[in-house]
């Protein structure tokens, strides 16, 4: 998919450089947590809530006089790999839905498409929140209700992809030396209406960090004492007066990380001219 | 009240039913027009339906009056009725009711409206209340008698409750099952204007109001001529609604709110004795919690001091029983009190056989102490949890939390076995919850403990039913108590205060706050500057 | 035109069946039933079975599905079983101000997008084409929650220009208005910059610069119409979330609203007002998607032919 020339392009180009390096930062939080926190997140000093920023607490303290930095590096851990892991599920299972769909066309398709239509002009936040009041509060399903929240986009992605590749004489002539659908499929098709899904997904990565923080806002999300950026903005909610730093630290985690990605994902949608596959879908 | 209690049990989502307003033009500028802002827990209540209502919100005292109210001091004062009196042996009561008093639709109130009422409880989720009452007979057009199955030295405290508002015969039969939807029709000092659940009711004069209690200092209709309650689910947003003048009182203030609003000019804050007990309820029909050991350790785990000195600033009072700390069934033998004591609940661990693991969990022969530790959606109960967990795993108790909303936690602990611990508040000021919340006919929900035992029923029943005097009740109660407290079915934590906050700049306030909750015998006084 | 149209909306009808069938199935999926929330405490299991009964949650799934779907065709959406309303009074009571945040919210980010967007894409790769994007960016980038907390501190309490939260004056739309507008905002001004950017490189507007045809009226009368197209189908496929996906903002605002009575009613497993809620969401973006293909196909007649 991308090629090493094409990367070194998106790396070198102003946005994308300084995003790459702004999400290596956040990922390298995300990975080495412990190494990098000062402090344990979950250890409560109730003496010392709601301190102001300072040399000792660089971001302050929480109501539980837990330092908040340190939840924040816990928190981009919790946030991300929810945000990914979700996102990694929901472009798995998108592609496949999307491309046995296009291939096998029929009844199949039609159902897939008009599911994908409806739920594809849905709020994300109101499927999230039907299917966490099913499968209950927590971190795996918050990670469940985000994949499905962004499942019909993948598919709908896929699916276009896979139309415009199944008439190619390339498949017919493997068809006719006897290779089966599923080698087809997953040989010959998805890898190559791998990268705008892949670049779609990375964009909507973004998208699921915010989801997971207003899940995490509504107390959906991750349980205490787990640190994430959308938990840690809820009980900064109430506290908005006394300690804004609570709300605004993790906000703002939020919007240059999303931003990040996204100036990525432009700089790589340019580079790979990939803009028109991505919009017609 | 009960109210709250049951909001507790019962009510939707505390988070997610978000508080709505309609369209209406601004009103709040006009004058003896007032707004105020419902506490964020009757968020949602679906109806001013005294006699079925499991939820009532505090707008209810305002709609309907009670027979008798309650004051702060705990003494009784006639409402609609002017004098009662009770025989020697407790089996009959006799009340005079109020002359000239007509409900809001005109209907008149007497003693025939008293026959209708009472019966109208049987087979309701309120009907304990009034289960002592045989039957009831007019003597005259105003004037009633009771004639009681046993004795019940709780009569009176029943009467004075919110879900003893007496509606209109006619209204509340007409309307059947809407009534107090659609439409509320009572004899107190407001009429209903309109109700829209989750969103706002708006409350217009009774001109003809004439049964004030010698609680209110004004005996007439009330000062206010409109009050619009809103519904706010968000404490922060209902405090800036406040502090920016979009409101005139708040009727409910989080404790931890207090330092904020004690700094801001023109704020008013007032502090009434709380009727709530936060505690944790421990399953002890499930491992570990069936082996009283880790009961204790669990209970005396609890710093009951940190809590209320870093959560809450000082403000309340620390739990260490299940009642209120002012009630005489409270003041139990001191031994039995659950307060702070980690030294007890390590030794507690140690003799029932849980070892101290590396990574500071006990272990039992392979087995983690590890347990549920659940909690509903809103800030104080998310708070204190956190710290509850904190505090458990000092001693070697780990916990999980899951935060559910209302409808789900209760669907849960009507499974009886899923849960193990579990944050609870409740909000009543008589000894008679003990039976609500531990009576093993109610094993799961709302005996979450799922304390089932002979001796603690037999107590139960002899507190509930075999009580012929105040006195003996107490005692009866107490002893009830103190056998729940030495089987550490719960954990108590924190008794918060009652508070309410208004502007003084747009509102006047009486001097005292009459009875035990701001209600309509103190709103009948207040006025819009 | 008339024959596209109707055979997209016969098209919707198998579409509507089986969407009614999943929003009924959803709601009994949830643990819990509202029955939980009304039944007496302590009451027995005869006492709880007479209340499932007397509301039909005894029958089997199917029937009870029958019956709703039997009412439904009749318009009447049942009575909601918490509330004690119908809930088509519920809905009327929510709608309103579901439709006007909403509307007032697309207004906006369409308005201020596509002016943005346009100016960006004139002005492509300049200070004013960065700058632009970057606050842009921004916006959509922050959770929904936390801008209006913000826009709460700092336009309602420090400067006291709007009311806090609720419903009751045109001035309380205002905080919640640009809230959602901002995120839209951004959605509409990238589309509108790319979708320009992309015109100004076709043939006929290479051919309007050589007959001199004014920079300003090539960019005004001939790119921005033709990029209007992907604008208006990214707008028409957001009428789901005008309904209801201001759920986040209605409650940080303290506002009505159908997202809020769905959510309130999904935690009280009021399960006649979340179908009727889900319904009248799932209608609306099956008509939001009708029209962006109309209005495509009113644009390009192109899309008619090949659709029809």
């Amino acid at each position: 998919m991308v090629k090493s020339s094409s990367l070194r392009t998106i790396l070198l180009s102003p946005r994308g450089g300084i995003s790459a390096i702004v999400l290596l930062v956040v990922m390298i939080c995300a990975v080495f947590a412990p190494l990098i926190a000062p402090y344990a997140y979950d250890i409560q000093s109730l003496r010392d809530a709601n301190l102001n920023p300072s040399w000792k607490n660089w971001m302050g303290t929480d109501e539980f006089g837990r330092d908040l930095l340190s939840r924040m590096i816990y928190g981009a851990r919790t946030s991300l790999s929810v945000a990914l892991t979700a996102i990694s599920i929901s472009v798995a299972i998108g592609m496949s839905l999307g491309a046995t769909a296009a291939y096998f066309g029929g009844a199949f398709d039609r159902l897939v498409t008009a599911a994908v239509d409806l739920t594809w002009s849905f709020p994300e936040i109101l499927i999230a929140l039907i299917l966490i009041a099913i499968i209950g509060p927590g971190l795996n399903s918050t990670m469940i209700a985000i994949s499905i929240a962004y499942l019909a986009q993948f598919t709908r992605l896929t699916r276009v992809q896979i139309m415009a590749l199944k008439s190619e004489t390339y498949v017919e002539a493997t068809r006719s030396l006897g290779a089966g659908h599923a080698h087809i499929i997953f040989r010959h098709l998805l890898p190559n209406a791998l990268t705008p899904v892949i670049v779609a997904g990375m964009l909507a990565t973004g998208d699921a960090i915010i989801l997971e923080a207003t899940l995490g806002f509504f107390g959906l999300g991750a349980q205490p004492p787990t640190p994430s950026w959308g938990a840690m903005m809820s009980s900064g909610t109430a506290q908005i007066f006394i300690a804004p730093w609570i709300i605004i630290f993790p906000g703002l985690a939020i919007a240059i990380t999303v931003i990040a990605i996204n100036l990525f994902g432009d700089a790589v949608i340019d580079v790979l001219d990939i803009r028109r596959q991505l919009r017609d879908s | 009240m009960r109210y709250t209690a049951k909001a507790m049990l019962l009510s939707g989502s505390a988070l997610l039913s978000a508080g709505l307003l309609s369209l209406a033009p601004s009103a709040s500028a006009m004058a003896q027009e007032a707004i105020f802002v419902m506490p964020a827990r009757d968020v949602g209540a679906p109806s001013y339906n005294p006699i079925l209502g499991t939820r009532l919100n505090a707008a209810t005292t305002l709609i309907f009056d009670r027979m008798v109210i309650q004051d702060a001091d705990q003494s009784f004062h006639g409402q609609l009725a002017t004098s009662w009196e009770t025989s020697a042996d407790g089996l009959t009561w006799t009340f005079k009711l109020r002359p000239n008093v007509k409900f809001h639709d005109g209907e008149p109130f007497n003693a025939a409206t008293i026959v209708w009422w009472l019966p109208k409880f049987l087979g309701t989720e309120n009907a304990f209340m009034t289960d002592a009452i045989d039957k009831v007979d007019v003597i005259d057009n105003l004037t009633v008698k009771f004639t009681m199955k046993n004795p019940d030295p709780n009569m009176l405290f029943n009467m004075a409750s919110s879900f003893m508002g007496i509606p209109s015969p006619k209204s509340f039969d007409q309307l059947g099952d809407k009534f107090g939807v659609t439409g509320a029709v009572g004899t107190g000092p407001f009429k209903l204007e309109s109700f829209v659940v989750g969103q706002q009711t708006v409350l217009v004069r009774n001109e003809a109001y004439n049964s004030a209690s010698d609680l209110s200092v004004n005996q007439g209709p009330a000062k206010l001529k409109k009050i619009t309650l809103r519904e706010i689910a968000e404490d922060s947003t209902a405090f800036l609604e406040l502090k920016t003048g979009g409101v005139d009182m708040l009727l409910s203030v989080p404790t931890d709110f207090l330092p904020r609003l004690s700094s801001e000019k023109g704020t008013k804050v007032v502090t009434l004795p709380g009727t709530e007990v936060y505690y944790v309820a421990i399953n002890t029909s499930v491992e570990p919690f069936t082996d009283i050991k880790v009961r204790e350790a669990m209970a005396f785990a609890i710093n009951q001091k940190e809590i209320l000195a870093s959560l809450f600033g000082g403000v309340g009072e620390e739990a260490h029983t299940f009642l209120i700390s002012g009630l005489a069934e409270a003041k139990v033998d001191p031994k039995l009190l659950i307060a702070y004591d980690p030294a007890r609940s390590r030794k507690a661990l140690d003799e029932a056989g849980w070892v101290m693991s590396s990574d500071g969990v006990r272990a039992k022969a392979g087995t983690r102490l590890q347990v549920k530790l659940w909690t509903q959606s809103g800030t104080e109960f998310k708070r204190i949890t956190e710290v509850v967990q904190a505090q458990l795993k000092a001693v070697g108790i780990g916990t999980d939390i899951t935060a559910f909303d209302a409808a789900t936690i209760t669907a849960q602990y009507r499974k009886k076995t899923e849960h193990q611990l579990a944050v609870r508040v409740y909000s009543w000021a008589n000894a008679d919850i003990l039976d609500w919340f531990f009576a093993g006919k109610r094993a799961g929900h709302p005996n979450h403990s799922m304390w089932v035992n002979a001796t603690s029923e037999a107590l139960n029943e002899k507190a509930m039913k075999g009580s012929r005097t105040w006195d003996e009740r107490v005692a009866n109660f107490r002893a009830y108590h103190e056998n729940l407290l030495s089987q550490f079915v719960f954990a108590p934590i924190y008794q918060p205060v009652q508070n309410f906050a208004y502007s003084q700049a747009r509102i006047t306030m009486p001097a005292t706050v009459r009875g035990t909750r701001l209600q309509s015998q103190t709103i009948v006084d207040i006025e819009k500057k | 035109m008339a024959n596209f149209l109707i055979k997209r909306l016969v098209l919707l009808i198998p579409v509507f069946l089986v969407v009614s069938v999943i929003i009924f199935m959803i709601i009994h999926l949830v643990p819990g039933d509202p029955i939980d929330n009304i039944v007496q405490i302590g009451s027995t299991p005869q006492q709880k079975a007479a209340l499932t009964a007397k509301y039909g949650l005894d029958k089997p799934l199917i029937v009870q599905y029958a019956i709703w779907f039997g009412k439904l065709m009749t318009g009447d959406l049942g009575e909601a079983i918490i509330l004690r309303q119908p809930v088509s009074s519920l809905i009327a009571q929510n709608l309103p101000h579901s439709l006007i945040l909403g509307s007032l919210a697309l207004a906006f980010s369409t308005v201020v997008g596509i002016a943005t967007g346009a100016l960006a894409a004139i002005r492509r790769d300049s200070w004013v084409d960065r700058t632009v994007m970057a606050v842009i960016l921004l916006g959509s980038t922050v959770p929904s929650f936390w801008l209006g907390l913000l826009m709460i501190l700092v336009f309602a309490v420090h400067l006291g220009w709007f009311p806090v939260s609720g419903a009751r004056s045109w001035s309380a739309l205002v905080l919640p208005v640009l809230t959602i507008g901002l995120g839209g905002v951004a959605l509409v001004a990238r589309v509108t910059r790319v979708a320009m950017m992309d015109i100004s490189r076709r043939d006929f507007v290479m051919m309007l610069h050589a007959k001199g045809v004014p920079p300003w009226r090539i960019n005004l009368q001939h790119i921005l119409r033709h990029a209007l197209l992907p604008v208006v189908t990214i707008l028409s496929l957001r009428i789901g979330w005008i309904l209801g996906g201001a759920v986040t903002i209605e409650y940080v605002f303290a506002r009505p609203g159908l997202g809020s009575l769905l959510i309130t009613s999904l935690n009280q497993r009021d399960y006649p007002v979340v179908q009727g809620c889900l319904l009248m969401l799932a209608i609306a973006v099956m008509l939001g998607t009708l029209l962006g293909d109309v209005v495509q196909a009113l644009i390009d007649p192109r899309v008619r032919e090949r659709t029809g």
